[in-house]
């Protein structure tokens, strides 16, 4: 085992313990602020193990899109709707809990058993490329090309959604004025349960 | 030519129900002329039927959807043709004695025109598939028959009709799919299956599936209990079908289907069968004896009826075979008239409460015809000679005594015990004196009487000249017998 | 990775020209609502569906193509695939017939609705016949994504929002199951991700038999089974279907779950051909499942969108028999039903929304005596469900026979006996609702049927869900009837695909395994 190893498996040991550690803290904290940001800790692991993989680029986009995009907004969402609720403590909640972290540690010795069981089919030595910025790019516009192509739609699709989801609504009544139809014809959600709808119209109406 | 007897109700059925024909009257008046037409049809092909042929006649065959081996065969023997002629007649008889003021008659009239075709699609199918399909296909117009038209109770009888139904062609399905796929044939063709080289055990459990299929549908009598709800809820017309034609699919399927494709499995069940026919004979007359609705004691009384057909179809005799058909068409017959006599009764005193009933026989203020016709039935029922139903029960008993002694001898007790409740249910209702509170029935007019003439006619004349009947039933049962001298099963029983 | 001049043929790009039809009429119907404003929701829906008949029309040209692999075998365009993404499409067809007066009503856009639905098209389409497992988990996302968005469409009504989340939230843990599993084969397979790739390397390698792939196995049936909503990963469906816009329940009922099963012929009998003894063990399972559960939970059922929703369940587990029968015939006639299932169930949506935008409730028992308001509406329905339920002559009935038939063949005794008594269940909660329509007395008539207004075609959006209500109809009632073309293209579909064909060496192996598997064993 010469230094360069040594090295490698040294760090690889550190970043592992520290996502773990990071991942249990996500999960278990009471705070959910300090869950947020124990998630970027679990992301910036991620990407020192790809880089520990060869993979500068990837590590490089994880850092940037999770951590500075994703884990952001998330912290933001967090903060925005940062309401205080108190929860009443459920009775025997333990039992859940228990419950829960059996099963996690089982199926966590079931995966690490698989993952030790296997033989897994290893390519030969690998060679670290000169960039792997053009081996993706390489990728993309070959083989990949069709699922990358896919993406843009997909993404568009995604932000088209955003936006309808996030965008206020146009009033209304300016568009039921302006139509000929009675108003609770345009404006009645068609199988919303009865104690939502307004009761307008009479010919809707129910016991 | 056979296709005929399924386009022109179909086709009638679909102008009925999306046409504009204005009131119900009309209605019945179209729909009562195709039926004459389909019936006319039968009757020249009955001309036409080769009576030196035990085959299949009239066949056409089209390939219809090769990959699930279905295909378009039709074909008539001596077995289908005397059932297809009952079906027509009745249908016409059920369309003629439909009420002229009947809700919803577009509906109506073409659930009719529905049921005669595929009545008639399933007696003349030639493939297995092809017969499930017109099988299921009754369920839906049946189950709204029951459930629009009926009495009081028929959303119940309705529902219980059409799970037990559903379950009978489950089961007849899933007797077809074995036969098929385990006789290695590529498709459901009724001429190229055969049990030959199945295992004993798989015969038997496709012949169980097959028996308590059909079984359902006759109805037997552990299987019986949603027949008399069905019968006693539906309006006489339907009742007329339910029980005059619906039924006879039930023996129909298990004559051509248990019978012939399992000649050699079909001796080991016999006598079970013969026994649970004998039990459905006395089940059934004791039942009738015991109720006090007229409309249910003649339901009941199909039931021993349809006990002598599936004795007679057991001993599997050559003449016992002929019976067994032509005890389909008498009882179909008879109960018709009976169904539709008891209707008038029900329409005209308005109940049929045997303790209620009396005195119809008053020839000023009762139901002088009425009853006169109902005696006339319920002897035919109790199998008085000259009249269709002895004939039949007599070939009946002549050809299944040899094979089964003993059932027989119990199931010609058991006749008796028919007499004894028509004469209970033709004493209570038609003697006696009319009580003074709800004298003055309204009178039966002629048009309402025409149902039960035509029906006491045939009935009358089938009775004095059976040979009418038997002729066109003969050629089939010649070739099908599987135990043409009658003693070879009653050796294996004493053997064992 | 050469970068020669013959990629463009390496491309093969024009197989995917349907999804391409499909990519340009998704922006034009964005750009043309950008451009001409709100008065254009009163064409668009046609640009719509003339682009997804023109991509069908596109699909038929590439039928029996000489070379189906494109995108250097990312994409294959097989008649599989074909008959998969012609289903998909035209179920996003008789989707959009039915959501124009729908959306309208529901005061949304209806242009964002139609670009939204023809992604989750175009996705389920590439899914079909995707060959790669980026590509899979691309599509798979893009309808996913695409679905979600559609389920929470109606932002205003809490359950359609309640609908959206819960579906995200199941979707999303999902996928990643899916993803897991599927990452664990890239490692099986010594870093490949094309389906044939892994599949020899699985086979010539000793990760064959192994633990890993057992679990990869499981993790991906996962994913696929919450795509199909098998029982028992279909908890998101009853709730999801109740709350979410109803022409969006009738593109997943029927389109989505196409692509989940083309993506389970695909992947399973391509990657997992090794282990094929074991996933038909765990289909076997999942069918039972969802063919008793479904069905049964659905007989209590008082609100016609749950009924539809757990009959949705019970229908996937009849078209699972025709999936673990394994031979030409299962498949074929998973096609087949498929297709029936399309029309029939879509057809039944279409009614349910006519219904709701009438009266503005779903629940069973306001039907009652609907016949005597509306007749077509009646008769559309009723043919529907009992279609749904197997009775014949409908086109129900046939897709059943030959899926049983199939399965019988196969030696599936055990699950045919068990989907016929099912199939008895669902025609009793199915004749239930046409119990309610058509046999109800007119005093029996509810409150809603009443008051129930009289249809106005002319309306804006009218004319599309007639049009959707009577070509279901017809197709229901006569596609069973004249099904000869239908099960010849089925059949075709299946025999002209190697996928399927290679697969088949493995196959003695597999029906060995189950009919023991089986709860029946062969009568003798």
């Amino acid at each position: 085992m010469n230094l360069a190893e040594g090295v490698q498996i040294v760090s690889f040991g550190i970043l592992a313990a520290l996502m773990i550690a990071a991942a249990l803290g996500v999960v278990l904290f009471e705070k959910i602020v300090y869950s947020a940001f124990l998630l970027g800790g679990v992301f910036i692991s991620i990407s020192g193990l790809y880089i520990l993989l060869n993979a500068d680029f990837v590590a490089a986009a994880q850092i940037l899109i999770y951590v500075g995009a994703v884990n952001v907004l998330i912290l933001f969402a967090i903060m925005l709707v940062n309401k205080e609720e108190v929860f009443k403590p459920i009775s025997g909640r333990w039992i859940r809990k228990a419950a829960t972290a059996l099963v996690c540690v089982g199926l966590f010795a079931l995966l690490s058993t698989m993952v030790l069981a296997t033989p897994w089919n290893l390519a030969a030595p690998i060679t670290a490329p000169e960039s792997t910025l053009i081996l993706i790019g390489k990728h993309f516009f070959s083989d990949y090309l069709l699922p990358f192509e896919l993406a843009s739609v997909l993404l568009l699709m995604a932000m088209i959604g955003a936006i309808i989801i996030a965008r206020r609504d146009f009033i209304p009544d300016i568009e039921a004025a302006s139509s000929d139809q009675p108003l609770q014809t345009v404006w009645r959600l068609p199988e919303r349960p009865r104690e939502l709808t307004p009761t307008q119209g009479s010919s809707n109406q129910r016991k | 030519m056979l296709s005929v007897l399924l386009l022109v109700p179909i086709i009638g059925a679909a102008i009925v129900a999306f046409l504009p024909m204005g009131e119900s009257k009309r209605l019945r008046q179209f729909t009562a002329i195709i039926a004459t037409l389909v019936f006319a049809w039968i009757v020249y092909l009955l001309t036409q039927f080769d009576l030196s042929n035990s085959g299949f006649q009239f066949s056409e065959y089209l390939s219809w959807v090769q990959p699930i081996g279905l295909s378009y065969s039709l074909g008539v023997d001596g077995l289908s043709m005397p059932l297809l002629a009952l079906n027509g007649l009745l249908t016409w008889i059920a369309i003629y004695s439909s009420r002229g003021d009947i809700e919803r008659p577009r509906l109506y009239y073409s659930l009719i025109l529905l049921v005669n075709a595929g009545v008639s699609g399933a007696l003349m199918a030639q493939n297995l598939l092809l017969f499930v399909i017109f099988y299921e296909l009754e369920l839906i117009p049946f189950y709204l028959l029951i459930g629009i038209w009926g009495g009081k109770k028929r959303g119940y009888a309705a529902t219980k009709f059409l799970l037990y139904t559903a379950v009978s062609g489950l089961l007849v399905l899933a007797a077809f799919l074995g036969l098929a796929f385990l006789s290695a044939t590529p498709n459901f063709d009724y001429n190229s299956i055969t049990t030959e080289g199945l295992g004993l055990t798989t015969q038997l459990v496709l012949l169980t599936l097959l028996l308590v299929g059909f079984g359902i549908k006759i109805p037997l009598v552990p299987l019986h209990t949603w027949m008399p709800d069905a019968y006693v809820e539906s309006s006489p017309s339907t009742a007329i079908l339910l029980g005059g034609v619906l039924a006879k699919l039930g023996t129909y399927g298990l004559v051509r289907f248990g019978l012939q494709l399992f000649p050699e499995t079909w001796s080991l069940v016999a006598p079970g069968l013969a026994a649970i026919g004998t039990v459905s004979v006395v089940y059934g007359a004791m039942a009738a004896i015991a109720q006090k609705d007229i409309k249910r004691m003649v339901a009941y009384s199909s039931i021993g009826h349809m006990g002598y057909i599936l004795v007679a179809a057991a001993a599997g005799t050559e003449l016992s075979v002929l019976g067994a058909v032509a005890q389909m068409v008498s009882h179909g017959l008879i109960l018709a008239l009976l169904f539709y006599l008891v209707g008038i009764v029900e329409q005209k005193a308005g109940t049929r409460e045997l303790d209620v009933l009396n005195g119809l026989m008053n020839p000023i203020r009762g139901l002088p015809l009425t009853s006169a016709l109902l005696i006339m039935a319920g002897m035919g029922s109790a199998g008085i000679p000259g009249l269709v139903g002895f004939a039949a029960e007599f070939i009946v008993f002549q050809g299944s005594f040899t094979t089964f002694p003993i059932p027989v001898l119990v199931c010609i007790i058991a006749s008796g015990l028919t007499a004894v409740y028509f004469v209970i249910l033709l004493n209570r209702t038609c003697f006696g004196k009319l009580d003074n509170e709800t004298a003055y029935y309204p009178k039966v007019l002629l048009t309402e009487r025409i149902p039960a003439f035509v029906l006491t006619v045939t009935i009358l004349f089938l009775g004095l000249q059976p040979n009418w009947m038997i002729r066109w039933i003969k050629p089939y049962t010649t070739s099908v017998a599987v135990n043409p001298t009658g003693l070879q099963i009653a050796q294996v029983e004493t053997q064992k | 990775m050469d970068f020669s001049s013959n990629i463009a043929t390496q491309l093969n790009a024009g197989a995917i020209l349907p999804e391409g039809i499909v990519v340009v009429t998704i922006l034009l119907v964005l750009i043309c609502d950008l451009i001409v404003g709100k008065s254009s929701a009163r064409w668009l829906p046609y640009v719509a569906i003339a682009g997804l008949l023109a991509s069908v029309a596109a699909l038929w040209l590439k039928w029996d193509a000489t070379e189906s692999l494109a995108f250097l075998q990312g994409f294959n365009g097989d008649d599989l695939s074909i008959a998969f993404r012609g289903i998909v499409a035209l179920s996003a067809t008789v989707t959009i017939l039915m959501s124009v007066r729908y959306v309208e009503q529901s005061g949304t856009s209806l242009a964002e609705f139609i670009a939204i639905l023809l992604a989750a098209t175009l996705g389920g389409m590439f899914l079909s016949g995707a060959n790669d497992l980026v590509m899979i988990f691309v599509a798979l996302e893009t309808l996913s994504i695409s679905s979600y968005l559609l389920t929470g469409y109606t932002k205003r009504d809490p359950r359609s929002n309640e609908a959206a989340l819960k579906y995200l939230l199941i979707g999303a843990a999902s996928s990643a199951i899916f993803l897991y599993g599927v990452s664990l084969l890239y490692g099986l397979s010594g870093g490949q991700t094309n389906l044939d790739a892994i599949a020899t390397a699985l086979a010539n390698g000793d990760g064959g038999e192994s633990l890993g792939l057992a679990i990869a196995l499981v993790f991906a049936i996962a994913g696929i089974s919450f795509k199909i909503s098998a029982v028992p990963f279909h908890q998101w469906t009853p709730d999801v279907y109740e709350g979410s816009p109803t022409p969006v329940v009738a593109f997943l009922s029927v389109g989505s779950k196409a692509a989940g099963f083309a993506l389970a012929i695909r992947l399973l009998v391509t990657a997992f051909g090794a282990v094929s003894e074991e996933w038909h063990f765990i289909f076997t399972a999942l069918a039972i499942l969802s063919m008793i559960l479904g069905n049964v939970v659905a007989l209590a059922q008082t609100s016609m969108k749950r009924m539809l929703a757990y009959s949705s369940i019970g229908q996937a587990g009849f078209v699972m028999i025709g999936f673990i029968a394994g031979t030409d015939a299962g498949y074929s006639s998973m096609i087949f039903y498929l297709l029936i299932y399309l029309f029939m169930n879509l057809g039944a949506f279409t009614c349910v929304i006519l219904f709701s935008l009438q009266t503005g409730t779903d629940q069973i028992s306001d039907y009652s005596g609907l016949y005597q308001k509306d007749p077509l509406l009646t008769l559309a329905l009723s043919i529907c469900l009992l279609s749904l339920g197997g009775i014949p002559p409908f086109a129900g009935f046939f897709g059943k026979i030959y899926l049983f038939w199939s399965g019988w063949q196969a030696g599936l005794y055990g699950l045919v006996l068990l989907g016929l008594v099912t199939s008895v269940v669902s025609i009793y909660y199915y004749i239930r609702v046409v119990k309610m329509m058509v046999v109800k007395e007119p005093q029996e008539m509810s409150e809603t049927v009443e008051n129930y207004p009289e249809v106005r075609w002319s309306l804006p959006g009218m004319r599309p869900l007639q049009v959707g209500i009577v070509v279901s109809l017809v197709a229901t009632t006569l596609a069973g009837i004249l099904s000869n073309p239908l099960f010849t293209f089925a059949n075709n579909s299946v025999i002209n695909s190697p996928v399927l064909q290679s697969a088949k060496l493995t196959q003695p192996i597999a029906k060995a395994g189950i009919s023991e598997t089986s709860d029946r064993p062969i009568v003798q």
